[in-house]
């Protein structure tokens, strides 16, 4: 697909989620929420929620001869708290393990980490809300800072690992963005946009990285509402487009980091009162990367939630 | 005869009035939507004094609070506690306790 039909697919895409998400079309009733972001959904005073998810994530299709080949597994787990009806706050602490296979002269070799990554913690206000029977509208700016908890000095056999393979970045990045979140009985639409300035360390910074973000969710199970609080099935068609400036390393850009990709991410998702199960695959639509960044062939994400 | 029926008719209306106001409170809440949020109803409605049961109809956005037997609750209060789990409360009604 070319990139003039690519770029009026995303047209369309926003098109849809906007005006299908924040106008009020009447349509059949059902709810979830996002899977592969945050949303502006409600956190009562002093309701918490305990989030857990695994993310796959495979990148390939180096060009050069080293032929790399990444795979990461992170294991984030996020407790959220409401410290009032429209203050939540947000903690996210992942576990991460990462290999890259290469080809260097002497053979194939892995270089592989793993251990705590880098937390965040950030905050959340509802600043403008707008509440209808069975139907809400919300809009919240979000604040956060991500730390540098995890290793960024890891070593193998063949010396200290490549930066990327770290397990933490060794930068506070501060981060900002807005969340809105339109929810019926019948469907939700989200949008969220988000920027985080990374700072660097120890002559390295990550290139900064920019999010637009929408989701749409709609009950397929059960078709007509019972009375009570009744377990929903939904199905869940996220996008995400992400840009990130390309790495620096002492004072220096790397010409081979950066880009843009577009996934688009089917997923489905069962919720009750106190429990969320999910699940969803984002694949790439599109990748405008620079030099030889590796490719993203898909990124998998399961996951659960538990009030209390 | 008259004034059997009148006594009667007294009775029933005070009887009516004495168990007015002992049933379940029913409130009206706007903005609830989805199951995972209405936890933080049930949550913070049942953290009140005296609060036995709530059910929450996701269906009609009624709220239905039942109370231990001779314990109250105040608008105020009911709003209070829909209002911090992040929803608009609406009309609150009282129904008559089921025999």
């Amino acid at each position: 697909m070319s990139w003039f039909s690519m770029s009026r697919v995303i047209r369309m895409m926003w098109v849809v989620m906007l005006f299908g998400g924040l106008s009020g079309l009447s349509v059949p009733r059902a709810w979830s929420g996002p899977i592969t972001f945050s949303s502006a959904l409600p956190l009562g005073d002093g309701i918490g929620v305990l989030r857990g998810q695994a993310k796959f994530i495979r990148k390939t299709g180096d060009p050069t001869a080293a032929d790399r080949e990444l795979n990461v597994i992170a294991v984030p787990t996020v407790m959220a708290w409401g410290a009032s009806a429209r203050l939540a706050l947000f903690g996210v602490l992942p576990y991460v393990d990462k290999r890259l296979d290469v080809t260097l002269p002497g053979g194939r070799v892995r270089r592989e980490s793993s251990g705590l990554g880098d937390a965040r913690v950030f905050a959340r206000y509802t600043l403008h809300r707008v509440d209808r029977p069975g139907d809400t509208f919300r809009v919240a700016p979000i604040v956060g800072l991500k730390l540098p908890t995890g290793s960024h000095s890891e070593r193998d056999s063949m010396g200290t690992l490549p930066r990327p393979l770290q397990p933490g970045s060794g930068s506070w990045d501060p981060f900002f963005g807005i969340t809105a979140t339109r929810q019926t009985l019948a469907w939700e639409a989200d949008v969220t946009a988000t920027y985080r300035i990374n700072t660097g360390a120890d002559s390295f910074a990550f290139g900064d990285e920019a999010k637009l973000e929408g989701s749409f969710q709609y009950r397929l199970f059960p078709r007509t509402l019972r009375s009570g609080v009744p377990g929903f099935l939904y199905g869940v068609a996220e996008t995400n487009l992400v840009w990130s400036s390309k790495e620096r390393a002492a004072g220096v850009d790397n010409p081979n980091s950066g880009g843009t990709i577009l996934y688009l991410a089917p997923g489905v998702q069962y919720v009750t009162r106190r429990t969320v199960l999910e699940a969803a695959i984002q694949l790439p639509a599109m990748q405008n990367l620079n030099g030889t960044t590796l490719e993203t062939d898909w990124v998998g994400t399961v996951g659960f939630r538990w009030n209390f | 005869m008259k004034l059997s029926a009148l006594i009667l008719a007294l009775g029933l209306s005070f009887g009516g009035l004495a168990f007015a106001g002992d049933g379940p409170y029913q409130i009206r809440v706007d903005g609830l939507s989805c199951p995972f949020c209405s936890y933080g109803i049930e949550k913070k409605l049942k953290a009140l004094p005296g609060v036995d049961q709530v059910e929450v109809d996701m269906e009609s956005g009624v709220v239905t609070v039942r109370m231990v037997l001779g314990a109250t609750v105040s608008d105020k209060q009911l709003r209070k506690a829909v209002a911090d789990a992040g929803f608009t409360p609406r009309e609150i009604s009282q129904g008559q306790r089921q025999p």
